[in-house]
């Protein structure tokens, strides 16, 4: 029976070529989406999966709050380690470490240096109870006792001691940063499943002061967080969790910064699981300092989201062709019911040739599924693959959704089919009736409202970035570029050198020093008071370091008042909304008035047109300019800011010469020119990704959509031929059969159109939203994408009806 | 006695008017009949044969097969009857065009679950019953039309049901090769079969025994 049925389906597969075709390919490549995105998001979710008790492993981490901002650190202060050593009731076992980057690590013995080492840690044996590795030499009671011992994992040891076997190169020693010399006293395995915890080197806590840095037992810095900092522990089994949480909330109330600018600060200590930590927590931090890669829900969310409509449009697609061609098939199946076949050997039949169509379609979206994933490595983290397709799981689930997929699209044309009572089909009366019709209908116009919102999201969403990265942000930002000094060296005497070399680069039309450029990412405040009427008015303010100059570099005209006297002199110029929130009806008023800060009186001196400070999804903010004066430890110039002229052909040379003053200036040192422009364009690397994954799942929407109309022209057309041989003979022509051919199509079409529109205009105005500068959602755009489907629609319809409608009527009526 | 119709009437409401298609039907038929059906077009013949064959339903009356009513039958069950003692022939043939001339002979006995070893046997008994062994692997297609009909009367035979059921056998098929299917019919029926068959021609309705007249579903 099953052969008997696999047989019959494999012919009338073959029987039905072009059908099948469109059939399989549709689906494919619904599958394919699926798949690829599946096991995107598969990776992401198999971050840390592995560790034992994975459930009962939290990170502290540190949330500040200071007016209505708030921001996180994954780090807490060291003390706070301290206090988990010594115990916390619920507290089964405690990891602190501490991040650490060598600058060099060398094994003399064998002449291996490796320069730049940003992976390692310090850590205690702590680290090693909590968190399960492998030994391949030495152990975790012992090899973190003492000071100046490091365990290295397998792949690191082999860098170190080339062709030695873990056993061999306990004992051995490393020097570090110089001078340090450190016994390797453990080896232990990689972590090979996927993992943020890519630490190489694990010092022992105890050398920590050997290199400098704090000390866990002594420190007493309750106020000083860095994101190195890291504290894991585990929990007892069906401890609650509220008591830790109440006793970490007193912890930090009880080490609150006592500094009186911090009255109204607060700090917070948060749990964070384990699984959360790839997902970066609550301000979407990297898992660690040496992460490359963070995971994000939301962009998570989305992405399953297309794979599940593309995937949904491939079945819909694949349901509509199979009833479809399934009902040129009544006329078996009524013979096959007079021959005593019953209605559960029909529904069997069906669901197994949609078996077939289903394996065939997964095969293929298999095989394209690795071209698809390049098309978006761009924007993927590294170390995805499709492996995870081909394991256990991933055939499971495989399985899985081929079932599903074929009940979903077998089940309708099975149970319509297996419910012709043979007589009717064999009287004929089916061809009349206009069996699933409706359903074919609905599920078109489904198949073109997700095409036809992707369209129109997609140029929605182009159109506002390319709005976002025209608009003129009110700073110069073509040709304009910086250096930031290396933060190592903070020699005055080299930076003069540096700004003084640079000076006579012909090709550099101005050279500025400067803190942050006027438009990033960094940007720090500060509160400015001003005297109102009596009134103290405090004034949340933005603030950049330039010298006199810098404001011409960057092109920001001075709209009232005057520039600096000179670099140093403790004189403001702030902004327009500045002005504006001290409430100045006029913003030219503002010069000439006092602003304090800390206890010094300075004085605003002019007034500089407003630009944006951020990328356009800020608003503009309150901002002054102000010299180098502040700190008298460090300057506040810590980067030349340069323009490089509007004769486009020097620039090559310009920037080759500054290559050469840098390199004259800090040999050792790697330059980084940041250009302005591509400064902005960052600002929007999530949103151009956005367009680009967009744009692909348009044009699989698009492609699909469309095999599924063509599929249906193709079956109604061939329903049709003869009573199109019919209406020539009575003398209908050409234009006129396409019309009546297309017709119904293009109905189709426009409904979707009409259903798409508001489901469209509302997903896209939810993500401007995010922008303080919208573009207009601009009735043209939803037109224009309209008429685009239509023309296609047309196009592809119009492909089949016009050869139909050119067969010759006598060849149509003899086939009766 | 094979089955037995007592006062069968089938209408279709159209425009709340009842349309009768049988009415009043009384009929018995023994075993070993050769019962021909007449009647001008649209009298019924068609409708009454499915209602015999179980295809289509009734709306009053009693029929009794073999000692089972079959209007007190459910579907599954009354599709194991005709399954095991019925066999159908149509005027267009209704072959399935997918199989291959010995996989259509082999169709009834794949529903009636007979294992292939003894399915290859009877197929090649009734290939080789109907001289067509050269053709069982031609598609319909590639057959002239009383092939194909001489392949339907070899599938409906081949479960060696107990009653014959055929509309219009002959009706597309030129004089000579309506004969041949007759002759083939008179045999069977003189080997044990029942046989019912609707027919125009006076000629075919003379190879029955009996002969039934239609007339807008009534028996005349
Ligand atoms: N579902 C239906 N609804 C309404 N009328 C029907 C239906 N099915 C059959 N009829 C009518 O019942 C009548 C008998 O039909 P039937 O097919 O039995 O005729 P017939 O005697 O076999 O004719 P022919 O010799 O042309 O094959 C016809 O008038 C037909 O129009
Ligand atoms: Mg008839």
């Amino acid at each position: 029976m099953l052969i008997n049925h696999l047989k019959i389906a494999w012919r009338s597969i073959l029987k039905n070529k072009l059908f099948s075709f469109i059939n399989v390919v549709g689906l494919s490549i619904g599958l394919c989406s699926a798949l690829v995105i599946g096991a995107i998001i598969y990776f992401d979710f198999s971050f840390d999966t592995f560790h034992k008790d994975k459930d009962r492993i939290y990170r502290v981490t540190s949330l500040f709050k200071s007016g209505n901002d708030e921001f996180t650190n994954r780090g807490v202060p060291v003390p706070l380690m301290q206090t988990f050593k010594d115990g916390v009731s619920g507290v089964e076992e405690v990891a602190p470490f501490m991040s650490a980057n060598f600058s060099k690590v060398e094994n003399k013995s064998q002449e291996v240096i490796l320069k730049n080492v940003n992976d390692g840690i310090f850590a205690d044996e702590g680290y090693f109870q909590l968190f399960d590795y492998q030994w391949l030499a030495g152990n975790s009671q012992t090899a973190l006792s003492e000071p100046a011992q490091v365990v290295l994992t397998k792949n690191t040891a082999a860098k170190y001691f080339p062709k030695k076997s873990p056993t061999d190169v306990i004992g051995s020693t490393l020097v570090y940063n110089d001078s340090i010399n450190v016994k390797v006293s453990g080896v232990v395995a990689d972590f090979e499943k996927n993992t943020d915890f890519k630490f190489t080197d694990f010092m022992s806590m105890s050398s920590a002061k050997m290199f400098g840095e704090k000390e866990i037992a002594t420190s007493d810095q309750w106020n000083n967080t860095s994101s190195g900092d890291q504290l894991f522990f585990k929990v007892r089994e069906g401890v609650d969790m509220a008591a830790i949480r109440s006793r970490l909330d007193a912890l930090a109330k009880e080490h609150k910064n006592t500094a009186a600018w911090a009255a109204d600060d607060e700090r917070l200590f948060v749990l964070q699981s384990l699984p959360e930590i790839h997902f970066g927590g609550k301000s979407g931090d990297y898992p660690f300092n040496n992460s490359d890669h963070v995971a994000s829900k939301t962009v998570l969310t989305s992405l399953s989201f297309v794979a599940l409509f593309l995937l949904l449009l491939g079945c819909a697609n694949f349901i509509n062709l199979n009833s479809a061609q399934a009902l040129t098939r009544a006329k078996e199946i009524g013979i096959r019911k007079t021959l005593g076949s019953s209605k559960k050997q029909v529904v069997r039949q069906f669901l197994g040739e949609t078996f077939i169509l289903t394996v065939l379609a997964t095969l293929l979206s298999l095989l394209m599924a690795p071209f698809l994933l390049q098309q978006f490595s761009e924007f993927l983290p590294s170390g995805i693959d499709l492996s995870v397709l081909y394991s256990m799981q991933g055939i499971l689930g495989i399985i899985l959704l081929v079932t599903i997929v074929s009940i979903l699209s077998g089940f309708y044309p099975a149970f319509v089919l297996s419910k012709f009572r043979p007589v009717a089909v064999l009287k004929g009366q089916f061809t009349k009736g206009d069996k699933g019709t409706r359903l074919r209908k609905t599920l078109t116009v489904f198949q073109f409202v997700v095409a036809q919102v992707f369209v129109i999201a997609t140029m929605l969403v182009t159109k506002q970035l390319h709005f976002v990265m025209n608009k003129d942000m009110g700073i110069k930002t073509e040709a304009v570029a910086y250096v930031r000094l290396p933060w190592n060296d903070k020699s005055e005497v080299k930076k003069e050198r540096l700004f003084s070399q640079m000076e006579k680069i012909k090709g550099l039309s101005k050279v500025s020093w400067g803190g942050n450029p006027p438009t990033s990412n960094n940007i720090s405040s500060t509160i400015l008071t001003y005297f109102k009427e009596e009134n103290e008015m405090h004034q949340e303010t933005e603030m950049l370091w330039g010298d006199i100059t810098y404001l011409k570099t960057y092109g920001i005209p001075l709209l009232a008042g005057r520039e600096r006297l000179n670099d140093s002199v403790k004189e403001y110029i702030v902004n327009e909304r500045f002005a504006k929130a001290l409430g100045f009806q006029d913003p030219a008023e503002v010069v000439g008035t006092f602003l304090k800060m800390d206890s010094t009186q300075i004085p605003v001196v002019g007034l500089m047109r407003d630009f944006n400070q951020r990328s356009l999804r800020s608003d503009i903010k309150p901002l002054a300019l102000t010299g180098d004066w502040g700190n008298s430890n460090y300057s506040s110039f810590n980067a030349i800011h340069f323009d490089l002229g509007n004769n486009t052909d020097n620039w090559n040379e310009t920037i080759e010469g500054v290559e050469q003053a840098w390199a004259s200036v800090y040999p050792d040192q790697e330059i980084q020119v940041e250009f302005m422009d591509e400064l902005v364009e960052g600002f929007y690397r999530r949103e151009r990704s956005t367009v680009q994954l967009l744009k692909w799942a348009t044009g699989l929407a698009i492609l699909i959509s469309c095999l599924g109309l063509m599929g249906l022209v193709v079956y109604t057309t061939e329903r049709r031929v003869k009573e199109i041989g019919v209406r020539k003979v009575l003398g209908a022509n050409l234009a006129q059969l396409n019309i009546l051919l297309c017709k119904e199509f293009l109905i189709l079409v426009a409904v979707a159109f009409a259903v798409a529109v508001p489901i469209s205009w509302y997903l896209v105005q939810e993500w401007i939203e995010s922008f303080a500068y919208k573009t207009e959602l601009s009735w043209w755009v939803f037109l224009a994408s309209g008429i685009g489907m239509a023309v296609i629609a047309m196009a592809v319809t119009g492909a089949r009806t016009y050869k139909t409608a050119n067969i010759n009527p006598i060849e149509s009526l003899r086939n009766e | 006695m094979l089955l037995q119709l007592n006062n069968i009437f089938k209408w279709v409401t159209t425009g709340g008017q009842r349309i009768f298609l049988l009415k009043d039907i009384n009929l018995e038929v023994e075993e070993g009949e050769f019962i021909s059906i007449m009647g001008p077009s649209g009298s019924g013949k068609s409708t009454l044969l499915n209602v015999i064959g179980m295809l289509d339903t009734f709306d009053e009356g009693e029929y009794n097969f073999m000692d089972e009513s079959v209007h007190s039958l459910k579907e599954k069950h009354r599709s194991n009857l005709y399954k095991q003692y019925i066999g159908f022939v149509f005027q267009s043939y209704h072959l399935l065009d997918e199989l291959t001339v010995k996989e259509n002979l082999e169709m009834p006995l794949i529903y009636k679950k007979i294992k292939g070893s003894e399915r290859k046997a009877m197929v090649a008994d009734m290939l080789d019953r109907f001289n067509i062994v050269g053709k069982k692997d031609l598609f319909p297609a590639q057959l002239s039309g009383g092939q194909q009909q001489l392949v339907g009367v070899a599938r409906a035979l081949i479960a060696s049901p107990k009653l014959i059921l055929a509309d219009e056998p002959t009706g597309n098929l030129n004089s000579k090769q309506g004969e041949e299917i007759m002759e083939l019919f008179k045999q069977l029926n003189e080997e044990g079969v029942t046989i019912i068959q609707v027919t125009h021609s006076e000629k075919n309705a003379e190879y029955g025994s009996r002969i039934i007249n239609l007339l807008d579903g009534r028996m005349v």
